[in-house]
């Protein structure tokens, strides 16, 4: 029994397969996503997919479309180096590959978030615009040569489901290296060690 | 092992810099295309009132059409507006309220709120009924002012207009036109 639980990294082959899944779950579903008025303006973030949608029209921004496409690249190969970790713990070219795949997805994680909240922090310090990451907030927009008119807007923003999993194969993958020391140290070849009796002769 | 190690940072950084670089020398003559899309100056045409397919801005107030209705009997005024809806996407007008005051003497004759939210679909105008009450005060500003003309001057003041979530506040002078309202206490 134990053999079988040592014989697989299960907390990668289970972290690879998560990040596989979070990459299919973000083209379609966001990990954040920002409404303005009653859908007036929506954003959908994630670091695979991001569109924006204004007034029924969406769009995406090329230099983020390509950030995403590194995003997208980036926990591909981090899900398949997991995978083929996972089930071959021990061949010589495991270690390297766990290395390489454990960390991209928390890093894509971290840089989400960073992102996210360097751009609500720029927002407001430069243009006083109060962007929420969760819940809501109302907002009063100035409207360019049109004094005596006040926009004010509400804004509604939350991580979605997507983001969670997310969570949840940063988490596994990071398992996966704590448990990795486990798996190697069992699948090291036993070494057996013989006492060879010292022989005396008497001269 | 250095190797698997090698390839695999090789792969990084080709997955990084590829993109990257290939978005640059798609938009190497439009760098700022890279930030704003067309998508994004076609629609600040829209809002402007720029684009062709708008007949101005859609930011603009409600007109007033036909004269505000008086019902004696429950002190209730009714007006009609017309409001256009410039932007390419259906909107609900679920709110509207403001006051009434006398052009004249800058008294506050009563409030005005929407009868009920009026679904505009894109490009086509919406009725909007705005009803109101005028208060004891302002029965007597009409006798004591106004009791000998038929219809006052008022302007529609702290305008608010709630569509689909998001608020407009006008003040004003950014309400062009003032209203002639038919005077409750007109002893003619």
């Amino acid at each position: 029994m134990n053999a079988i639980l040592t014989k697989f990294n299960w907390f990668g082959l289970a972290g690879g397969v998560t990040t596989l899944l979070v990459i299919a779950a973000s083209m379609f579903y966001p990990w954040w996503q920002l409404t303005v008025g009653d859908d007036l303006i929506k954003i959908n973030a994630s670091p695979v997919n991001t569109n924006f949608g204004v007034l029924d029209t969406s769009f995406t921004i090329p230099f983020i479309w390509a950030l995403n496409v590194i995003g997208l690249l980036t926990l591909l190969l981090s899900g398949v180096a997991m995978i083929i970790y996972s089930v071959m713990p021990t061949k010589s070219f495991a270690k390297p590959l766990l290395d390489f795949g454990y960390k991209k997805p928390l890093f894509t994680f971290l840089f989400f978030i960073i992102g996210l909240v360097v751009v609500t922090v720029i927002l407001q310090a430069v243009l006083n615009f109060n962007l929420p990451l969760m819940g809501s907030t109302t907002n009063t927009l100035p409207i360019p040569f049109a004094s005596g008119v006040t926009l004010t807007v509400l804004l509604s923003a939350g991580f979605q489901w997507s983001f969670w999993l997310a969570v949840v194969a940063a988490a596994l993958c990071i398992a996966a290296r704590l448990y990795h020391k486990k798996v190697a140290t069992t699948q090291q070849p036993a070494v057996t060690t013989a006492t060879v009796p010292s022989t005396t002769t008497a001269s | 092992m250095d190797k698997v190690r090698l390839l695999l940072t090789l792969i990084t950084i080709v997955i990084i810099v590829v993109p990257i670089v290939g978005m640059l020398l798609a938009y190497q003559n439009n760098l700022l295309g890279l930030f704003i899309p067309p998508e994004l100056n076609e629609i600040a045409e829209d809002l402007t009132g720029g684009g062709e397919g708008t007949n101005g801005s859609g930011l603009g107030p409600p007109t007033m059409v036909g004269e505000p209705e008086y019902d004696p009997a429950t002190r209730t005024y009714s007006a009609t507006f017309q409001f256009k809806n410039s932007f390419p996407v259906n909107l609900t007008i679920k709110s509207l309220s403001g006051n009434i005051e006398c052009y004249e003497h800058g008294f506050i004759l009563g409030n005005a709120s929407l009868s009920k939210p009026v679904s505009i679909a894109a490009g086509e105008t919406g009725t909007l009924t705005v009803l109101g009450t005028w208060t004891d005060e302002a029965i007597n500003h009409f006798r004591d002012e106004h009791g000998n003309e038929e219809f006052v001057d008022v302007v529609l003041v702290d305008f608010a207009v709630d569509i689909s979530g998001i608020q407009l506040q006008l003040d004003q002078s950014q309400m062009e036109q003032k209203m002639q309202v038919p005077n409750p206490a007109y002893e003619g």
